[in-house]
């Protein structure tokens, strides 16, 4: 049997713990035991047992009625049914609710052992199954984007169809909501997947490097150019370029852009042949650039050019009856990478987790867990392992000017992402140095201690 | 070694011998011990080890750090129909019983050299037991679970690579 395992023996009688304690020690296992239903539940609240060997008949909570609970609540505890009975008719039953085996009371040593043997070939499969899931899940990308909304379900009719076509298009939301997730999905359905799927953050660079990056530049245009590069516009090839947060490129780069997607030809810095390109373009925004166009920010030839098909990804506080499924798919997402076991979240968890406003999105949820599952001590997460998030309906404040606003906003923020700039920056849809020098105008500072 | 009602001397000796030529260790015969009816379970017509082993627990053996009973009743723990012997993880006392070692698998019977070897393996395991070794996945290694005879014939005298050094380990 290899790997060690953690163990609990649930059985009214003494002796028969006792027994089975000191054979499963013998392995060098990790063995507990509990006296009644009751017991075993409470134990397995604080720590993730992988086996439970469970006596059928006990006063109180009987093994099927325990073994019940433990399917629903611990799906991924196995549990083997003890019975002194022989009653083919209970182990039956037991063996339909989900126990993984049963064993008839006195059993042979070698029965013992066999059973052993198995749980352990099935342990080891389900961890190259979920191994090779994950691998999967990263790969492809619908499992990737979680919701079953009808605003999502809106969002992923809209995938397949659009990604037949090479039309441009925009993803609109806030930050957070998801946007490059449902960007990779377009690519993957597309006739362009197996091809290159680049993504730019737009703003995040300034005008000069975003030029170079997508343009790319000959060899000593500029100081430190000291090799030429191909601009990722040529470096995509047939694939998709991401442009995300494109309200932030200046009029400039948009009228270059423009003549780009209408020639399908780049010149780099410093050179004058053209070469001919050929992607298409997902770009991104959180503005509303019907009104900055209307307004006269915006260029118009060039909104209409990236807007050929608009698809709006709704934030998290208009689905929030996705949010329980999120959480679910977060939690597995970290406990596989934190290796911590944490599977359950109380009501009052999961409430505070939906009334929330989620001003991050998705990203905002998805950070929180993470850092509550890091940090929690048990199985269950609570409400104290939260305790950063403010909940919903409190208002920041009663009546404060836009700056009063931003500040206790990214105060805010900040608290709840533990003064990680990065984190919080991501959040705020700011890049990390705007963010340090507003911390710096509001004299925001991390607290000591 | 002691052995628990009526138990020929000379197993007792070869079992000591295997303890000291195998795991290095000095041994000595003690004084028998009664017949253990205290432990017979009339339901099931054996002797339950657990509690055996107790009442040796209980004992004063002088300044011996392990002590093996051997004896030639059948032996049980509750959730087993039977074991070769028994022994808790880094416990004082352990047991061997003959009885089942003395027929082979198919119910004849063995020679008298193959049951001796029998219970040197089921001794010399249950005192690796005694002195915190854990079962071994190596399927030779005298630290092998047993469920049978066979397997226990199948297993030899020695302990692995791993359960040798383990064993230098713990005896310093």
């Amino acid at each position: 049997m290899d790997g060690k395992m953690s163990v609990m023996i649930v059985d009214d009688e003494a002796i028969v713990r006792e027994s089975l304690f000191h054979w499963f020690k013998k392995y060098g296992h990790f063995v507990e035991t509990a006296a009644s239903g009751f017991e075993a539940l409470e134990k397995l609240g604080k720590y993730p047992f992988q086996l439970l060997f469970v006596d059928i008949k006990m006063p109180g909570m009987d093994g099927i009625e325990l073994l019940e609970k433990v399917k629903t609540d611990y799906p991924d505890t196995l549990v083997i049914i003890i019975t002194a009975y022989g009653s083919i008719e209970s182990s039956v039953k037991a063996m339909r609710i989900g126990a993984t085996d049963y064993l008839l009371k006195p059993f042979k040593p070698d029965q013992l052992s066999l059973v052993m043997e198995r749980i352990s070939v099935q342990k080891r499969l389900v961890s190259q199954y979920n191994y090779l899931k994950g691998h999967l899940e990263k790969i492809t990308r619908f499992d990737n984007i979680i919701g079953q909304s009808s605003e999502m379900e809106k969002v992923f009719s809209l995938i397949p169809e659009v990604a037949q076509s090479d039309a441009s298009i925009l993803l609109v939301g806030e930050t957070g909501t998801g946007k490059e997730l449902v960007a990779k999905a377009i690519h993957a359905e597309s006739r362009r997947s197996h091809l290159p799927f680049i993504a730019i953050n737009c703003g995040a660079m300034p005008e000069s490097l975003l030029e170079s990056e997508l343009f790319g530049h000959q060899k000593g245009v500029f100081t430190g150019a000291t090799r030429a590069r191909k601009g990722f516009l040529e470096v995509v090839s047939g694939g998709t370029l991401f442009l995300d947060e494109i309200g932030e490129i200046s009029p400039k780069m948009q009228i270059n852009l423009l003549r780009v997607l209408e020639e399908k030809k780049i010149t780099s810095i410093g050179s004058r042949e053209p070469v001919n390109v050929d992607f298409r373009l997902i770009s991104a925004t959180r503005r509303d650039l019907k009104k900055e166009v209307a307004e006269g920010t915006f260029r118009e030839d060039f909104f209409y050019r990236i807007n050929v098909i608009m698809i709006e990804i709704p934030p998290l506080r208009k689905r929030k009856e996705d949010i329980p499924l999120l959480v679910e798919h977060f939690l597995k997402k970290y406990c596989q990478e934190t290796t911590k076991y944490v599977d359950h979240v109380t009501r009052d968890t999961m409430e505070l987790l939906i009334h929330y406003d989620w001003p991050g999105n998705v990203r905002e949820l998805e950070n929180a867990i993470e850092r509550a599952v890091v940090l929690s001590k048990s199985r269950t997460l609570n409400v104290e392992d939260l305790s950063f998030i403010r909940p919903a309906g409190k208002p920041i404040s009663k009546t404060l000017s836009l700056r009063e606003m931003e500040k206790e906003y990214i105060q805010q923020v900040l608290e709840g992402n533990n003064w990680n700039v990065t984190q919080s920056a991501k959040i705020l849809g700011i890049n990390r140095v705007t963010l340090h020098k507003m911390m710096k105008r509001y004299r925001l500072e991390r607290p000591e201690g | 070694m002691i052995p628990v009602g009526d138990v020929p001397e000379s197993t007792l000796q070869i079992i000591a011998d295997n303890i000291t030529g195998r795991f290095k260790l000095t041994t000595q015969i003690l004084p028998p011990l009664e017949q253990p009816e205290y432990a017979f379970d009339e339901r099931r017509l054996q002797y339950n080890a657990g509690i055996i082993i107790e009442a040796m627990e209980a004992m004063q053996f002088g300044n011996h750090d392990k002590v093996i009973g051997v004896l030639n009743n059948d032996l049980f723990i509750p959730i087993f129909t039977h074991v070769f012997g028994e022994a808790r993880q880094g416990g004082k006392c352990g047991l061997v019983s003959l009885f089942r070692l003395m027929k082979n698998s198919d119910g004849s019977t063995p020679p008298k050299s193959l049951v001796l070897e029998r219970v040197a393996k089921v001794a010399l395991h249950e005192l690796g037991h005694l002195l915190d070794l854990l079962h071994c996945e190596h399927k030779k290694c005298l630290m092998h679970f047993s469920g049978g005879v066979d397997e226990v014939d199948n297993m030899s005298l020695e302990l692995c690579e791993y359960c040798t050094i383990y064993l230098q380990d713990k005896l310093g």
